[in-house]
Formats: C-alpha cells, structure tokens, sequence
C-alpha cells in the first residue's frame, strides 16, 4: 500500500502549529485578515537581514514533517534512465530548496562602487500572479488560491516535474517513492511528488502569518494586501536608490518580483541595484564546487543538460520574461478564430457549391445545392 | 445514377481539419511529461516535443483552427441546406466530446489569462479535458479503421 500524503495530516501539522502560532498572540495584520480574495503579497527589506536563518529554521520545523518518506525500496521507474529523486537521508541540507526543504540564505560577498559588502537573501518560491507551474500543470495539483497563494496539492501531484521545467526560477523539488503514482502505474507514471513553499496556507486560512516572517528577527518581510504592498516596495526602493546614488527613477532596478515572469507576490528591495545581485548570485553558485557542502549533491537537470550541482535548487535572480506571455497573446487567436469562421458561414464564404474533382459536375442535380444563390 | 451532394470547402476543409485535430491532440497529450521520457524527444527533429511552451502554443493554433471551421460549418449549416460535410464527428457522440472539450478549453484559457477559478472546479476541466481528448482520439481511430458508410444525402449523418 502506498504512503500516501493525507492532506489530513498536511492540516494537521498545519493547525497544530497554528494552535502554537495563536498562542503567541501573533495574528496577521488587520489589512491582512480582512483580505476577502486579495492577494496576499511580501515584501523582504534585504538590507535588514542579517543572514541569522531564523526562518529557515522555523519552516522546516513547521512543514519538514508533513512531508512523507518515501516507500521502500522505491518503485523503479521505466525506462531505467528516468531519475528518482531522495532527499529523505538528506533532510538536513538546509543550504538549497529540497522537498523538505521550502526556503534557504544565499549568503553573498561582493563589491559595489568599490566597497565590499554582504548581503543575504531568503529565496523560495515567489508566488507568481499567473504562475506557470499551476496553469500548465495538466492535472490539477498546481493550485492558485484566491489570496494568491501557489501550493500544490500532494493528494495529486504525480511528480512529473513539469511545475519544475515551467518555472523559471526551477523552484518545485521532487521527492520519489511518496504520492497518489504508487497506487497507479509506479514504474510508467509519476515519479513522487513536487513540494516547494506554500506560504504557510494553513496558518494563513486562520488570519495567522507565515512562520518565516513571523520569527524573523529583524522583521526583514511584512506581508499585506498586493496594492499596499506594491507601494511599500516603490517608497523602500526609491528611498534605496537615493541612498546609492541613484535618480529616484532608477528605483526599479532596487526592486525584484514586480515585473519578473509578469509579476510575482514576492518583492525583495535591496540596497544594490539587482543587475548586482543577480552577478552575485551567478557567482556563488559557479563557486559551488560539484559535490561539496551539504546539499551540493544531487544536481538537478535542466533543459536536457545537466546543470552545475552550484546551481541545482538555487534559484537565479536574473531578468525573467512572462512565462504565460505566448498563451496570453494568443488567447486573440481563440476569440478571433471563431468570430472569422462565423462571419465566413454566414456570407457563405468557400461555402458554394463545388462540382466534387472526381464527379463531372452534371450529376449534381438542382435540389441539392443547397440553396446556393 | 445516384444523387450527389457537396461537401463545402471539399478537399482542403477536410485536411485543415485533420491538421487542427491531430495537432490539438498531439500537443495536448505533449501537455503531460511523456514525450521526453518515453524518447519521442530524442527523436531526430523532435527535440521540441519536449517544450511544453512551444507544444502549448500548438496547442493554442490548433485549437483557433479548429474552431475557426466549425464555427464556419456551424453558420454556413445556418444559411445552407444539403451540405453533407465530409469531416468532423458524425454522431452525438462526436458532438458532445467536442462540446466538453471546447467548454473545458476555454475555461482553462481563462485561468491560463491570470482569471481566478476554484482549484477543485480546475481539477474537474483538467480531467474533463484529458478524459473527452482521449474519447475523441479513440473513436476517431475506429471510425477512421471501420468501413466507410456509403454516402448520405441527408448531410449531417446520425
Ligand atoms: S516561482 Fe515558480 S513555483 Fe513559485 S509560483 Fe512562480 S512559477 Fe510557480
Ligand atoms: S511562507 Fe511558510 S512555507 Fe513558505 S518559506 Fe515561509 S515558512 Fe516556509
Ligand atoms: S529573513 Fe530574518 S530570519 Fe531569515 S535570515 Fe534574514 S534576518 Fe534571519
């Protein structure tokens, strides 16, 4: 009988934690919990944090044991060169996204304007506003909540990956040998379950914060009503830039998660202009020699290739396009496409009566052109 | 001698709609990650395959084709009568696959647009989807190996 994941128990842990979350007295703000269908957005000030991991700590002891270990042995998958993937000998690693594993520090060292400085960013899933691995996910187990909030559903993921190829920070991890494929076809279909942050989504049905924001010291993310949020940001990030000696306009580049893959609700503010952060973080995952460190194992593979094992579960945080853009647009073909055969019915365009090429015209007979005029 | 009618549009209606019916299905069944597992993509010129932005907008054109000529049956059957239509489902059936897959599309677009649905409701069109593609394909592989019925001067065939 397969392990499945009961969404009981992803509850349960959720609800026991929440009891222990209102016991502390801390509830989201009032904005928050008067949300009625808004999406709910973060805001991560990097210049406060201080690279403590706090809140790393506080995610995996909250959700690391909601999620399962897998069946043993494990079901091999067919054909043979269709990778499982285990991270239950490795729950430790703390240093990358893995399935127990939501949220990690990139902890960087660089220069800006000829002075070395350091800065640490929490990265985990960005909570896209029209996230491709919910959208495309051809089952259903990619979810988008109506506060916007971006989970999958483990009672249904079948751990194809797809969520992962179509994310463009990668950030959906699979674990093998757990999930709903055991009871199927294990070897042919399904590979285990996706599992990536879900932004806390029990504690936030009850009105409570996320535990990463809650527990961080230097209260680095507020998080609010998308609009409230948006304006938060711009006014962080102008203040930002005047800071570095920026035109108050540059302010855009101290800002990421507005505009990348057609927006997310998560927007970090740094002091650096991004184009900095994200030469930083290219860097330190390169840097990452292949098989060193805890978590530096277990590359992942990407876009047919097997990516450097600094880069696997580290999400970059380069430009990204809007993912949904082609479909967007296209959406006109699908209005348009039945508006144009429409009107080419109704004026019976191509509709006249054509003599058949292997029929001499003569056999058609008069009652049945079908009121041709 | 026996009584023709006329099929409008003749040959190429017909072959636009085999284009737009085999893309659709091949792009939608590319939807799920099987083609690069099951080394459709290592094919030589396949590669793509394994896209599933490239096999969504496929999916997408195939999808306007398709509706693009049977809205055009549909209005043209409006104006016209003794059209005996030489593609396209031929029964109820046919019909009310097409008709789920149209509907359950086009909410599916719409989440795809960024508009809010119930995660159950999605679940419901995602296997509604996939369950009437593979209905479709399956009786359209027995009417295409069954013998072909002799010609019917009545148009639309049960
Ligand atoms: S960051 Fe990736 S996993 Fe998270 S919502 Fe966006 S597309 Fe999905
Ligand atoms: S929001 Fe919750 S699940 Fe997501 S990283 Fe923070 S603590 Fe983890
Ligand atoms: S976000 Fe807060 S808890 Fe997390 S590492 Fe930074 S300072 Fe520490």
């Amino acid at each position: 009988m397969a392990q499945a994941i009961s969404r009981r128990n992803f509850l349960r842990g959720g609800l026991a934690t929440a009891a222990g979350v209102a016991a502390s007295g801390v509830v989201l703000p009032q904005a928050v919990r008067a949300a009625g269908g808004q999406e709910l957005c973060t805001v991560l000030d990097l210049s406060k944090c201080i690279g403590c991991e706090a809140c790393v700590d506080a995610c995996r002891e909250t959700w690391q044991a909601t999620v399962p270990d897998p069946v043993n042995p494990m079901p091999k998958p067919f054909p043979s060169r269709v990778p499982t993937q285990d991270w239950s000998k490795r729950k430790d690693v703390s240093d990358r996204l893995t399935p127990y594993n939501f949220l990690y520090v990139e902890h960087l060292d660089f220069e800006h304007k000829g002075q070395a400085l350091e800065l640490h960013v929490p990265r985990r899933c960005m909570h896209c506003v029209n996230p491709p691995c919910a959208n495309l996910c051809p089952f259903g187990a990619g979810r988008v909540e109506k506060n916007g909030i971006v989970n999958i559903d483990p009672d249904v993921c079948l751990g194809g990956a797809k969520c992962k190829q179509v994310c463009p920070w990668h950030i959906p991890q699979r674990q093998s040998g757990v999930g709903v494929y055991l009871d199927i076809m294990p070897s042919y279909a399904g590979n285990g379950v996706m599992f990536k942050c879900h932004r806390c989504l029990p504690l936030v049905k009850q009105g409570k914060q996320p535990q990463c924001v809650e527990v961080c010291p230097e209260h680095v993310q507020t998080i609010g009503l998308r609009p409230q949020m948006l304006a938060q940001a711009e006014a962080l990030a102008r203040q930002k830039a005047q800071a570095d000696g920026a035109a108050p306009d540059r302010w855009r580049d101290y800002v990421y998660g507005i505009e990348e893959n057609g927006g997310t609700n998560t927007v970090y503010v740094s002091p650096v202009p991004f184009a900095v952060v994200s030469a930083a973080v290219n860097q330190a995952h390169a840097q990452a020699a292949p098989g060193q460190g805890k978590g530096r194992a277990g590359a992942g593979k990407q876009g047919g290739k097997r990516r450097k094992a600094g880069f696997a579960g580290r999400p970059p945080m380069g430009p990204v396009n809007n993912t949904m853009e082609s479909a967007e647009n296209l959406t006109a073909a699908l209005v348009l496409a039945p508006l144009a055969g429409l009107a080419a019915g109704f004026t019976r365009l191509f509709g006249k009566k054509q003599p058949p090429s292997d029929q001499p015209p003569q056999e058609q007979p008069p009652s049945e052109q079908g009121g041709q005029s | 001698m026996s009584v023709m009618s006329y099929s409008p549009g003749g040959r190429a209606a017909r072959w636009l709609y085999g284009i737009a019916t085999g893309f659709a299905l091949f792009s939608g069944f590319g939807q799920m990650p099987i083609f690069k597992r099951y080394y459709l993509a290592d094919l030589p010129g396949m590669a793509w395959t394994a896209n599933f932005f490239i096999t969504s907008d496929i999916h997408y054109l195939a999808a306007a084709l398709l509706l693009g000529l049977l809205a055009w049956r549909l209005a043209l059957d409006a104006r016209t009568t003794g059209a005996a239509w030489s593609w396209g489902p031929r029964s109820w059936w046919g019909w009310t696959l097409l008709g789920l897959l149209v509907i359950s599309g086009a909410a599916k677009v719409l989440r795809n647009l960024g508009i809010y649905l119930p995660p159950p409701l999605i679940m419901v069109l995602d296997f509604t989807h996939l369950g009437s593609a593979m209905a479709f394909m399956f009786t359209g592989l027995v009417v295409l190996v069954k013998p072909k019925p002799k010609p019917n001067l009545r148009g639309l065939a049960g």
